[in-house]
């Protein structure tokens, strides 16, 4: 199968740097998935999950925050402020971060204070849903 | 003798005092060295955000946002209020770190008309407010253990009143290091981005064999949406970076500034200890005089005493 070279920066690492086979996000309107050759193109990434399957064929999964996909010259860059693998989540603080961002959001807020919250709880959900499926076969079915 | 106790007690305290800088220093050299391990981390991030915008901007060159510096209602708008993000340590006894991004501050809030100062660490927000400057209120960071939660309800709270067109120009002041044992203040224009930099940055840049076709590349949902997301995480990107490379800066004025107190002390107490010394040796050698003045006014006496039974 045709590979492209993908890196997944995060502001703390470079999470992934190499070959793979294809790359699904989430997109503004719903999963969107590059494969190798892609059109230039550059688009939001929501929060939630990211899958790509590496050069090997290795299904990997990543809960990412909110970022930018940049495709060109086969090569795709996502930009993201946070990169984790399903393993390295700690869901009891997900879950503790979502229970703090829903009793915020039964308070009366500002708009910043609705938009941070707005965002923790994305990123909470997001966090859980994922360290929920640990292993990443799981996304292959 | 009363001074060379008092000696022994301040070489006491000169120890004790030591103790303590030595300890700081430490200290400060694995914060710095943790910070200047952050501040790496953050780079291929921050590169890319740059290389992504830049790319946006080829395309639509002649797109006029309003987070870019070339609209043309920000060329009617007579008075700039801005909003200036200070910089500072939490605390001080890190030599003239403070200081300097104090007085870079002022120096541009005399030259600005309508402002407000968005302190974070709270040495800045005592001056400043004991100063009447307006500080902002509402606005409380600390700037020890910069995170990018922090940077992130910062740039939310900046953009939103960017946005809403409250402000028309946020800049930071900050500590940039030049290298491990120099550092100088900074002042970044964080809002609107300038184009122009980006452009030029590309020129310079600009990697062989990478060429984009401008007419070629998609944007969903719209340039809109992407510039703002981007817009954002460079925002919150920059704060974060500045914020972690102004703490290494302070926790390496720190380090500098208690190896400078460390050595100080050292000095002192070389001198001390002479000083010490002389006073000890002065007083044995007085005993001695007396002793041997003593002894030599008694000989006299008994030489005396034989002259006069013998006379």
């Amino acid at each position: 199968m045709n590979t492209f070279h993908l890196q997944i920066i995060t502001c703390d690492r470079v999470f992934f740097d190499g070959e793979c086979e294809s790359l699904i996000f989430p997109g503004f309107d719903g999963q969107i998935e590059i494969l190798a050759h892609h059109a230039p193109m550059a688009t939001t990434v929501a929060v939630g999950e990211v899958r790509f399957r590496d050069a090997e064929g290795q299904m990997h999964a990543v809960i990412v925050s909110d970022g930018i996909v940049n495709t060109a010259d086969n090569t795709v860059t996502l930009l993201a402020f946070s990169a984790e693998r399903p393993e390295e989540i700690d869901a009891h603080r997900a879950q503790m971060a979502l229970e703090i961002a829903r009793e915020e959001m039964q308070r009366k807020q500002s708009i910043v204070e609705y938009n941070l919250t707005s965002a923790a709880m994305a990123r909470a959900m997001a966090r859980l849903s994922g360290a929920k499926r640990i292993h990443p076969d799981d996304f292959n079915t | 003798m009363a001074n060379a106790h008092e000696i022994l007690n301040r070489i006491k305290s000169i120890r004790d005092t030591m103790k303590i800088t030595k300890a700081m220093y430490m200290v400060s050299s694995m914060k710095v060295q943790k910070a200047k391990k952050k501040l790496a981390d953050t780079l291929p991030f921050f590169n890319g955000l740059q290389t992504q915008i830049r790319e946006v901007l080829q395309h639509f060159p002649e797109m006029r946002h309003l987070y870019f510096d070339n609209r043309i209602e920000d060329e009617r708008e007579l008075v700039k209020r801005r909003i200036y993000i200070v910089i500072t340590g939490d605390k001080g006894m890190a030599g003239p770190y403070n200081l300097n991004v104090l007085k870079e501050a002022r120096a541009h809030f005399a030259e600005s008309g309508d402002y407000r100062i968005y302190c974070v660490g709270e040495t800045g927000r005592h001056v400043f407010m004991s100063e009447k400057l307006p500080v902002a209120e509402d606005f409380r960071m600390s700037s020890n253990n910069p995170s990018i939660h922090r940077a992130r309800v910062m740039c939310e709270m900046l953009t939103e009143k960017y946005k809403n067109e409250e402000v028309d120009e946020i800049y930071v002041v900050y500590t940039r290091m030049r290298n491990s044992v120099s550092s100088v203040v900074h002042t970044e224009q964080l809002l609107p981005l300038h184009t122009s930099r980006f452009l030029a940055d590309e020129a310079r840049q600009a990697k062989p064999g990478v060429t984009v076709d401008a007419s070629e590349m998609e944007i969903f949902p719209s340039a809109e949406d992407v510039l703002e997301t981007l817009v954002k995480n460079i925002v919150t990107g920059f704060l974060y970076g500045a914020m972690v490379e102004s703490q290494a800066s302070e926790e390496s004025a720190r380090m500098m500034s208690m190896k400078t107190a460390t050595d100080n002390a050292d000095a002192m107490l070389a001198e001390l200890s002479r000083q010490y010394n002389q006073f000890r040796q002065a007083a044995i050698t007085q005993e001695i005089t007396e002793v041997v003045g003593g002894a030599k006014a008694l000989q006299k006496k008994k030489a005396k005493k034989k002259q006069a039974r013998m006379g």
